[in-house]
């Protein structure tokens, strides 16, 4: 460590807690405010309209269905990246980088193109054998599986090269087979890159606006999720209900890093 | 014969690893592959394990050809250098491991751990995690549980490499004992070539990928195939081109012997009881003895005094193909 003068360290420490405060607290502090500026009329209010408790009921389901594709995928993935050899790796491992760095609104757009009914890449196949993607629940999840999808692999590939494969060839000499070695040695080592990995895509797939407001049409009461409700409610100047949804939104985060920080072992 | 490597070869890209690798290693016995860094050894262990394929060649356990076999099909014991434990689960879990895998009746499981942990001396420590074990526990847990499910072979990579002389030492002659204990046909990887001799009944050299020699450690000692197993197991000098053991050089102060080498005394080192001498011949070569310090008084070995050098009678000698060797 370098020594730092008091006077500078404290200067320091002030830095950060103001430039925080400024930043996430005292904003987000408001949001709460203005939810509870008439006690809890902003929440009832919120509860009693349909379309909100349908935007939440569709924001949850679409979030759900998009964590557990993606744990399921980020996890085969980070285990085809990290143990094994094969042509094109180097490229997988980049494009899987692409929903980071690309806009949601993009993303969206290019789903749009492929999967349209009208004359998009595979839409009408799709939509001639009765799925409808685009406007539909099937593009909303897999425009939130897009932009969530490095977070698990992210997480899952340090902690899989970290860990080596020294336990999974122990455990296939002591007779385990792949799938025997996975559930019992893989996946416990990984535990909790996985369980991070999986939270930080709830936040994500909760919190997603851009993908989704162009797949879904933002149909009110269809095809509306929370954060578009939000938006919706705003502009139509029903601001307590906006303000009441979007600390829902806040609420569920926070109990996102609740549970991993009471979850995580006391070792790292 | 219960392991028998035949016409085994094994290459990383362009580099051969193992090159036309034949041995056979016999029932109930301990064997050593003993050979320099990157020689091959864990490759081969590697190889009769499964958790490698060879290129081509044939590797046959217990009359069984396991070449195709998966690791998990061949009943062989792996006790890996890292110990390779599993970090997530306690001591007995560890052990368990094997028999749960292979849906052994509980109270069966719970007693065979019991016996192991007390084979390993490790009893009191069975709820533990391996992280809070010492290496040499960890040690003997990666054995305890590489011998739960009773494997025809166990297979050790350098067993006790990571640990510290003394504990070495101490799970050596362990691993020896426990071997006339429980009799299952045994092969550890060792770089050092006194743990080979101590432990093993057989010991195989291999280098650059080649078994060089293989022989119980008295014919390896004795007997060695070449100059590369001589120096490698044990100390050797070069005296009119070729190889002996520093011990084995008679010197003295007169020309007493036909064909010995005339020279100069260049230094004089005295390890404990040994004296150590090197004579510069007057053919330019550089020769190391070994003489009690009793004989080196008596004959006055001192830097500068002229001798005679040449090999005592009985010498075991190996010709030199490099030039200086040791
Ligand atoms: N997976 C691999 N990929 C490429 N080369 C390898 C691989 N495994 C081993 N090698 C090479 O094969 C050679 C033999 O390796 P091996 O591990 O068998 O040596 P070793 O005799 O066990 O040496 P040490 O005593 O240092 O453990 C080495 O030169 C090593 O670099
Ligand atoms: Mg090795």
């Amino acid at each position: 460590m370098v020594e730092v003068s008091t006077p500078v360290r404290w200067a320091l420490r002030l830095a950060a807690v103001a430039y925080v405060f400024f930043l996430v607290a005292w904003p987000v502090a408001l949001v709460v405010r203005q939810t509870f500026s008439n006690g809890l009329d902003n929440l009832i209010e919120a509860f009693q309209d349909p379309h909100v408790v349908n935007a939440l009921e569709l924001t949850l389901m679409v979030a759900f269905w998009a964590v557990v594709i993606n744990t399921l995928f980020g996890v085969t993935i980070s285990i085809l990246l990290v143990r094994y050899e094969f042509p094109g790796k180097r490229l997988l491992s980049a494009l899987i980088d692409v929903p980071l760095s690309v806009s949601p609104v993009v993303v969206g757009l290019a789903l749009l193109l492929v999967y349209n009914g009208r004359d998009g890449w595979f839409g009408p196949t799709l939509e001639a054998n009765g799925l409808q993607v685009i406007f539909d629940t099937p593009g909303m999840i897999m425009a939130t599986c897009f932009v969530a999808l490095p977070l698990v692999i992210r997480e899952v590939v340090p902690t899989l090269t970290e860990v080596g494969d020294d336990q999974e060839q122990a455990a296939r000499s002591l007779g385990a087979n792949a799938r025997q070695t996975f559930w019992r040695i893989t996946l416990p080592s990984i535990k909790w890159a996985v369980i991070y990995g999986v939270v930080l895509s709830l936040a994500r797939s909760l919190g997603e606006f851009g993908a989704v407001k162009i797949v879904s049409g933002n149909v009110t009461g269809r095809t509306q999720t929370a954060t578009l409700m939000v938006e919706a409610k705003y502009q139509n100047f029903q601001q307590g209900t906006a303000y009441a949804t979007s600390f829902l939104l806040i609420l569920v985060s926070i109990a996102c890093l609740v549970v991993v920080a009471v979850l995580r072992p006391k070792h790292p | 014969m219960s392991i028998d490597v035949s016409g085994v070869t094994k290459t990383f890209g362009d580099f051969v690893a193992l090159d036309d690798v034949s041995v056979s290693l016999p029932t109930g016995q301990l064997t050593a592959l003993l050979g320099p860094s990157g020689g091959g050894k864990s490759t081969l262990l590697r190889v009769i394990a499964g958790l490698e394929t060879a290129d081509t060649g044939r590797v046959t356990i217990e009359g069984v050809d396991a070449t195709r076999l998966p690791p998990q099909k061949r009943n062989v014991g792996f006790v890996f250098q890292h110990y390779a434990v599993f970090k997530h689960m306690t001591v007995a879990k560890n052990v368990a491991f094997g028999l749960e895998i292979r849906k052994r009746p509980k109270a069966e499981i719970a007693a065979r751990v019991d016996e192991l942990l007390r084979l390993v001396h490790l009893s009191q420590f069975s709820h533990r995690l391996p992280s809070q074990l010492s290496g040499g526990q960890r040690q003997r847990m990666a054995l305890a549980r590489a011998l739960a499910v009773e494997p025809k072979v166990l297979l050790l990579d350098e067993p006790f490499g990571a640990l510290d002389a003394k504990v070495r030492k101490e799970l050596r002659d362990w691993l020896r004992r426990l071997h006339d204990e429980v009799h299952v046909t045994t092969v550890f990887v060792t770089h050092d070539q006194e743990e080979a001799m101590e432990v093993a009944d057989e010991i195989v050299v291999i280098n650059d990928g080649r078994v060089e020699q293989v022989g119980t450690p008295d014919q390896l000692y004795d007997e060695p195939a070449n100059d590369f197993v001589m120096s490698f197991l044990g100390e050797v000098t070069t005296l009119g081109g070729v190889l002996l053991r520093p011990h084995d050089v008679h010197i003295s102060t007169t020309p007493q012997l036909a064909g010995a080498a005339e020279g100069t005394v260049s230094r004089v080192l005295r390890v404990g009881f040994e004296v150590r001498v090197n004579v510069l011949t007057d053919d330019g070569e550089d020769v190391l003895l070994v003489l009690t310090r009793t004989h080196a008084r008596q004959l006055g070995i001192e830097p500068g005094v002229r001798v005679w050098v040449t090999p005592a009678s009985g010498a075991l000698t190996v010709p030199s193909m490099k030039a200086a060797v040791g």
